[in-house]
């Protein structure tokens, strides 16, 4: 896999001056970032390989999970025995358990590729990603020069960027443990360390590469890969989806004066 | 531009001096008398607070003094990391001849502001009988001092000191032996000690170790001794460690006073007659803000004004959107009405929450309070224009709302922000007792404005782009800025108008202008036009102050903790069930 996107590379500081045009560059020569991206597939359902299923019938075919191919390296998660008994679970519950449905912030990498666009700003000393999905957002810290620990655990965790030739490095840690990665149920915990790699492939287009460790949840490290595409709408721009009245009726429903039947 | 970062004077807290009139017989060290630092954070409202529901007066010449029944209580201007319990010295207590009206009056004043905060017993009462001893009950002042009322008519008045130690008995002996006074029991129950007619009261700490007092709300106790030299050399003798005796550089008389620890992480001062405390410190009279030297906006290295970095509104907090009558000519709060006006929005709040939440971790208390007198400033009087038709209605309907507060049948009879779902605009924007970081990071043609409180972030291009369609409302509008010179000026409409700011509505079109004053200053100034509810515009303002230092925004997972939410709608079913009856 490195030896594949090393020779990507290879195409887009050769190649890219004659095509239709080059990734943008900032006022200090590292890409540009900067501007609103999106994954389009079906990790957010799934990050393994998974078959057309059915959802909730009341839903018809609205609810129903769409075929894909997995993003994760290998198609394998090197989940600990318990792990997987816990990831069965996740997805026997999903409905009422995943963290999404209650619209709770997404975590890293889930953020990445649920079915929302978000825009990078490419500051001066930080790097800000402002997420569609519940008001989430992260500032990857470029001026820190050893990574700092966490003052506090939290969804999103703490970032620290730098770059690597024209790929940007961000080391995240410092996560609460109850984030999922997709809606099957695959999750991590409170030691889970993402290394993500943001790297050109083209004027309008990333690879993006998530490293996930976790030792109390996984025996190896392991890889998901997948491109993010610039939006190209004249008028894109990442609009508010502020989800939590939509989860009220899941999570306070039985506590209202008229509990819903 | 001058700019006063830090300014350690307003760190904020009181002590109390305690002393006892009778001289204690038999110590070997002479100590004839003691106090008891406490620490609150505002040396007036304490003064006050002690004065009103305790047997205390004013000592003339010691503003920040007051002397209940004998005992002196001296208010010290200094931080505090946390109220008396867990510390050694868990309580001080008061008598009463009448203990169930006493109880009944501070029932009676509730908890907010500077109010009375009540311990209830586990049956939900505030008093009950020892039998044995007698009726008490317990309360804790706004600083988190834990006050225990006692109904002992052989002493009334100020009561006693109750110590907590994780070996009662050696701690006994050990103030015994270092300052005097004769082991006893009171009301033959009680393990203390005697000093003149105080009960220096010892119980075992819960669980292990009690904490340390220093900087807690009782900071330390301390014993007066009618001369410091001799009684420190006897102590040394007795292998206690004195720091001092000095003479504190801002004492109010020549008189001495040293330090020393005392068992269970105690700290005690011993003070010589004549002691009168220390002048507390002055406020800052120098306006951070004003100033004519000139200040240049500095520009990202693409050549807009550069506005990036952390920012906190906690200077302003406390400022009141609108001019009150009595302050129609005052064209600023000197530091003291300013420190005195953020302590009260501070404990504005439920009492107790302020003190277990504030940011002391994050310097709140070190940035001045803002001295302005009102957000609003034009129109030029300082208050909100007059409302509409509709406006009155919307207004009149808000006050009932607020009087003739119902249960909660659902989430959405709570507001947007009990909900966690936004603070609404400007609301998101105005600053608060805790998380009021503003976080600005800039991209060439964008400036995305983040609020920790509740982690709300918008994203405002400065190219000039169409505002959305009018089908596409938005909880926080639509947001589309420019430069005006070194000024951001947002414009902000498509409101769905479901988060309203003092009654605006969808309509409401808000303007905001961003503008350094100085390197550490950022102006905001924000336009309300919502011509179905007020009869003209008005404009508010004030500033953040820059703490890129130290200050990190956390993530305000507001939504995710939201057990207020489980526990207000289950408590409100509850309430019901209680209302209809068992039969119901």
């Amino acid at each position: 896999m490195g030896i594949a996107i090393l020779w990507v590379i290879g195409i887009l500081s050769t190649g890219l001056a004659n095509a239709e045009g080059e990734f943008p560059r900032a006022y200090d020569d590292h890409p540009d970032l900067s501007g609103i991206w999106q994954a389009i597939g079906t990790a957010h359902w799934n990050i393994q390989d998974h078959q057309a299923s059915a959802g909730p019938p009341e839903l018809g075919a609205l609810g129903a999970t769409p075929p894909g191919r997995g993003v994760v390296e290998g198609d394998a998660i090197p989940y600990q025995p318990w792990a997987l008994d816990q990831k069965q679970k996740n997805f026997e519950n999903r409905l009422t358990e995943d963290p999404e449905t209650k619209c709770y912030l997404p975590g890293v990498p889930r953020a990445t590729y649920l079915p929302y666009p978000f825009q990078i700003l490419q500051g001066t000393r930080k790097i800000m990603i402002v997420y569609g999905f519940a008001e989430a957002n992260r500032t990857i810290h470029m001026d820190k020069e050893n990574p700092e620990p966490a003052p506090i655990d939290s969804w999103m965790g703490r970032s620290h960027g730098h770059w690597e030739g024209d790929t940007l490095v961000v080391d995240v840690a410092g996560f609460n443990g109850q984030a999922w990665f997709d809606r099957a149920g695959n999750f991590a915990s409170d030691t889970l360390r993402v290394i993500e790699r943001y790297t050109p492939i083209g004027p309008n287009a990333l690879n993006y590469e998530a490293t996930i460790e976790d030792p109390n949840v996984f025996t190896g490290s392991w890889k998901m890969t997948m491109p993010l595409y610039r939006r190209l709408e004249a008028d894109a721009q990442v609009l508010e989806f502020k989800c939590v009245e939509f989860s009220e009726e899941l999570l306070y429903g039985h506590l209202r004066k008229s509990p819903t039947p | 531009m001058k700019y006063k970062l830090i300014n350690p004077l307003v760190l904020v807290a009181a002590a109390l001096l305690v002393t006892i009139p009778t001289i204690v017989s038999g110590a070997e060290s002479g100590a004839q008398t003691h106090h008891v630092h406490l620490a609150a954070s505002n040396a007036s409202e304490a003064v006050k607070w002690y004065l009103r529901h305790l047997p205390c007066k004013p000592i003339a010449e010691q503003p920040d003094a007051i002397d209940c029944g004998g005992f002196e209580i001296e208010f010290v201007v200094r931080a505090t990391l946390g109220g008396s319990p867990g510390t050694g010295v868990d309580h001080i207590g008061f008598s009463f001849a009448d203990l169930d009206t006493k109880m009944a009056e501070l029932e009676a004043v509730g908890v907010r502001g500077s109010g009375v905060r009540l311990q209830r017993f586990e049956d939900g009462s505030t008093l009950r009988e020892v039998p044995g001893l007698f009726k008490h009950g317990f309360v804790f002042d706004p600083w988190g001092t834990r006050i225990e009322l006692v109904e002992d008519p052989e002493i009334l008045g100020f009561h006693h000191i109750h110590l907590h130690s994780a070996d009662p008995d050696a701690a006994l002996k050990w103030y015994s032996e270092v300052f005097g006074g004769k082991p006893a029991k009171l009301k033959g129950q009680q393990d203390g000690l005697l000093l003149g007619r105080v009960w220096l009261l010892v119980s075992r700490h819960p669980q292990g170790r009690p904490a340390p007092t220093d900087e807690r709300s009782i900071d330390h106790v301390g014993f007066v001794v009618a001369d410091l030299e001799a009684a420190s050399v006897l102590m040394t003798a007795r292998g206690v460690e004195l720091q001092g005796p000095t003479v504190p550089e801002n004492g109010r008389s020549s008189a001495k006073r040293a330090f020393l620890s005392g068992p269970d992480g105690v700290k005690i001062a011993v003070v010589e007659t004549g002691w009168a405390g220390i002048v507390t410190a002055k406020l800052p009279t120098e306006d951070s803000s004003a100033s004519n030297e000139p200040f240049t906006t500095p520009r990202t290295p693409w050549g807009e004004p550069d506005l990036q970095g952390i920012w906190t509104g906690n200077a302003a907090h406390g400022i009141p959107l609108e001019r009150t009558a009595e302050a129609s000519e005052t064209t600023a709060l000197t530091p003291e009405e300013a420190a005195a006006r953020r302590e009260r929005g501070t404990l504005g709040s439920i009492w107790g929450y302020e003190r277990e939440w504030r940011d002391t971790t994050l310097d709140y208390a070190k940035l001045a309070p803002s001295r302005q007198v009102a957000m609003i400033i034009d129109p030029a009087d300082g208050r909100l224009p007059a409302l509409t038709e509709k406006g009155e209605a919307r207004a009149a309907a808000a006050r009932d709302a607020r009087a003739y507060r119902r249960l909660a049948a659902g989430p959405e009879d709570l507001s947007t922000y009990v909900r966690c779902i936004t603070r609404g605009l400007p609301g998101l924007m105005m600053p608060g007792i805790y998380n009021n970081g503003l976080q600005i990071i800039q991209s060439p043609g964008y400036v995305a404005v983040q609020k920790e409180m509740i982690h709300e972030t918008r994203i405002i291009p400065t190219a000039a782009s169409p505002h959305l369609g009018s089908n596409l409302k938005q909880w926080l509008g639509n947001s589309r800025g420019r430069w005006e010179g070194d000024t951001l000026v947002v414009e902000v409409s498509g409101f769905n108008g479901r988060a309203s700011y003092q009654g605006s509505d969808e309509n409401l079109k808000l303007t905001e202008r961003y503008r350094l004053v100085g390197p550490h200053t950022l102006e905001y100034r924000f336009t309300i036009d919502d011509p179905t509810i007020w009869t003209s515009p008005w404009t508010g303002m004030f500033q953040f102050e820059k703490d890129d230092a130290q200050y990190e925004l956390v993530e305000y997972a507001c939504h995710e903790g939201n057990y207020g939410m489980t526990n207000i709608l289950s408590g409100a079913r509850a309430k019901e069930k209680l209302m209809k009856g068992p039969a119901g």
